[in-house]
């Protein structure tokens, strides 16, 4: 069933202790299965801050989440088990392989034996890293590590994948490797949740784009509706310029 | 779960070997520790213990007290006597330049007519007690009462070493005393009685009847002599274990700052499993720290010319407190981890916390010289619970049962931080 919600938000509110403003204020929508949800903002608008508190994190301080039929509140060890996080830093152990880090984080999923190394070699294979498997993370480039930093989160074919920056500071190869089976990964029924400061990136991989600042959604649809909708703009580019307006961010 | 645990025990375990200088910290160092500190003790025990105070003798006096100073120093293992200074006959003049020099810490002049003096001093008594001419002995005795030995003492000297040297002064006078006193006696008697035969004789007054023996409270057969290894073995293993601290610390801190336990919260494990598997992995560090140093105190201290280690009577005992204080410095390390947002930040809070329990735990300096309100205070430290576990087993001989109150405490101290790392945790994601 495609167009039935996988997570809906209702008025979600995040007030950081000591902070004077909510890093989130009042933020709904929702998302249907296989879609793939661009969260855009500039820096400091409440991306990450959202899809922590999608990830149990840290709780949202009022508000409704729902994923998968399950209330965030209560059921977050179960919601664990069908989402995958990618992390917008390089989440591995330095001085481990790839394939020790590989199978850490897969056995933290529940996998164990035969299958993980069989997904694991899957996966170092598909992502052009089965000769560096061996390897310690430190001595990797930028762009292999967020190719491992990728793997490490969709071992356990998650039903939700939520990915923070994945492609930050990586090369064009790396990047359209990763977006690649990033596409293949939703064809095959993952739903994707997505920030990125690539607009260019988030247009062509996007089904589905909300353009948040200052902790509220802006506008909401598909990257084609949000550019027909705005006037005088011809790319997402111009969209998110003329929503959240030119003035610098901390 | 148990494979989630497996793979955690694992991941600690490539990081920490993989970590060279975190090793070097964990079981070089320590080896280090304790053969320096060791030798450097034991050395200053062997100068009091073995060799003795070095002090200079003036003898003045060349009778029967000075003989029996002399003789009575030269027998005891409290002191290295000597008579000379640079090969010249000590002098007053050059025994209290020596001393000031730091050549001797005592030196003691006895002076001329030291012997007369006593003698002089014990006919008036005997007179006196005889009747004889009691309106002289009355004035004599008391112009003639006191002999001046001098001392001179290097600043340095500690206090308990003076008042040894003092009593044994004060012992040998009275024996002098006592036999110059049977002598005048004796002749006293003969000439009132000119039947020898039954004046008292003189050797009742060297025989010693009462006569003391040193024993050890201790179950040990054998009994062991307290030394710088039965001391720094146990003491700086302990300071090793809890050192553990800052290793551990560190890699939780390092984990934080490289993101992977965002990661880990977002997986479906928990905070425990994955604080469990560090804590095992680093119990079984400390234990092999502690096998360690034991080797070191059995097989190499000794082959620097060290005594050997002497383990007591019950290696089951050994081994619990050494797991109860693995368990304990683990704990603590992951307090502090758990505490400190920065890994310079969890190194200094480590390293000070430690160093602040060993010395208020009896690891620097014993307990027994502190004062009253710090051996109170000493007795809040946890390694000052393992030290006296340690204490029991290797010179008191207990058991398990010996020790089970410090074990206890050890684990109850483990309990407490793995706590209060808990709710440090909760609270700090509640952001």
């Amino acid at each position: 069933m495609p167009n039935t919600p996988i997570v809906e938000i209702e008025n979600l509110t995040k007030t950081f202790k000591g902070a004077d403003e909510a890093a989130v204020k009042g933020v709904s929508f929702s998302i249907k299965k296989n879609e793939v949800f661009g969260l855009l903002g500039p820096n400091g608008a409440g991306k990450t801050t959202i899809i922590s508190i999608l990830c149990g994190i840290f709780p949202p301080s009022s508000g409704k989440v729902m994923i998968d039929g399950k209330n965030l509140h209560g059921d977050i060890t179960d919601i664990k088990q069908i989402i995958g996080v990618v992390p917008q830093d390089i989440a591995l152990y330095p001085t481990l392989t790839a394939r020790e880090n590989l199978e850490f984080y897969g056995a933290m999923y529940g996998l164990s034996g035969k299958d993980l190394k069989d997904k694991i070699s899957l996966w170092l294979e598909k992502l052009g890293l089965s000769k560096a498997a061996n390897r310690k993370i430190e001595t990797f480039s930028g762009g292999m590590k967020r190719r491992i930093n990728l793997i490490a989160s969709i071992l356990h074919q998650p039903k939700i994948l939520f990915l923070d920056e994945p492609t930050v500071g990586v090369d064009v190869q790396s990047r359209n490797v990763i977006i690649e089976h990033l596409k293949e990964l939703n064809q095959q029924g993952t739903t994707i949740i997505y920030t990125s400061h690539h607009l260019e990136e988030a247009e062509n991989f996007c089904t589905q784009i909300a353009i948040i600042d200052y902790g509220q959604i802006l506008t909401q649809g598909s990257p084609k509706e949000l550019i027909a909708n705005t006037p005088d703009c011809s790319d997402l580019e111009d969209v998110f310029l003329s929503l959240t307006k030119r003035k610098l961010r901390d | 779960m148990k494979n989630k645990l497996w793979a955690t025990i694992k991941k600690e375990t490539l990081i920490l070997i993989r970590d060279k200088i975190g090793l070097s910290i964990l079981f070089l160092m320590p080896m280090i520790l304790i053969l320096v500190m060791t030798l450097i003790q034991d050395s200053a025990f062997k100068t009091i213990n073995e060799k003795g105070i070095p002090i200079v003798l003036v003898d003045n006096d060349h009778d029967t007290l000075g003989v029996s100073i002399k003789k009575g120093l030269e027998q005891s293992s409290l002191c290295f006597l000597q008579d000379s200074i640079d090969g010249k006959l000590a002098t007053s003049e050059l025994a209290e330049k020596a001393v000031s020099e730091g050549k001797f810490l005592i030196g003691i002049v006895i002076p001329k007519g030291a012997t007369e003096a006593i003698r002089n001093n014990v006919s008036l008594l005997v007179n006196e007690t005889m009747m004889l001419d009691s309106t002289q002995t009355e004035q004599q005795v008391s112009t003639s009462d006191s002999v001046n030995i001098i001392l001179y003492i290097d600043p340095v000297t500690k206090k308990s070493f003076i008042t040894s040297i003092t009593s044994n002064l004060h012992e040998f006078i009275s024996v002098v005393k006592t036999q110059i006193m049977f002598q005048t006696f004796s002749q006293q008697i003969a000439e009132i009685m000119p039947d020898s035969s039954q004046a008292p004789k003189n050797s009742y007054a060297k025989s010693q009847i009462i006569n003391y023996k040193e024993v050890y409270a201790s179950d040990l057969i054998g009994e062991i002599v307290p030394n710088a290894v039965q001391h720094n073995v146990p003491a700086w293993t302990i300071f090793a274990m809890f050192f553990i601290v800052i290793p551990l610390a560190g890699n939780i801190m390092k984990e934080k700052k490289e993101g992977s336990v965002f990661r880990l919260h977002t997986m479906p494990s928990s905070y425990l499993l994955l604080v469990n598997g560090k804590i095992i992995v680093y119990v079984i560090v400390c234990m092999l720290q502690f096998l360690l140093m034991l080797s070191v105190g059995l097989y190499i201290l000794p082959l620097f010319g060290l005594p050997m280690l002497q383990l007591g009577n019950s290696l089951m005992a050994i081994f619990t407190v050494a797991l109860a204080t693995s368990f304990a410095a683990t704990g603590f390390g992951v307090m502090v981890g758990t505490l400190a947002s920065s890994e310079q930040q969890g190194a200094i809070l480590g390293s000070l916390s430690i160093l602040l329990l060993s010395a208020l735990g009896g690891i620097w300096v014993p307990t027994y010289i502190m004062p009253e309100v710090m051996r109170k205070i000493s007795t809040l430290s946890p390694l000052n619970w393992a030290l006296e576990g340690f204490y029991k087993l290797f010179f008191r001989g207990s058991g398990v049962t010996g020790i089970l109150i410090e074990s206890l405490k050890l684990m109850l101290f483990f309990v407490l931080t793995m706590g209060i790392s808990s709710v440090i945790n909760r609270v700090k994601r509640k952001i």
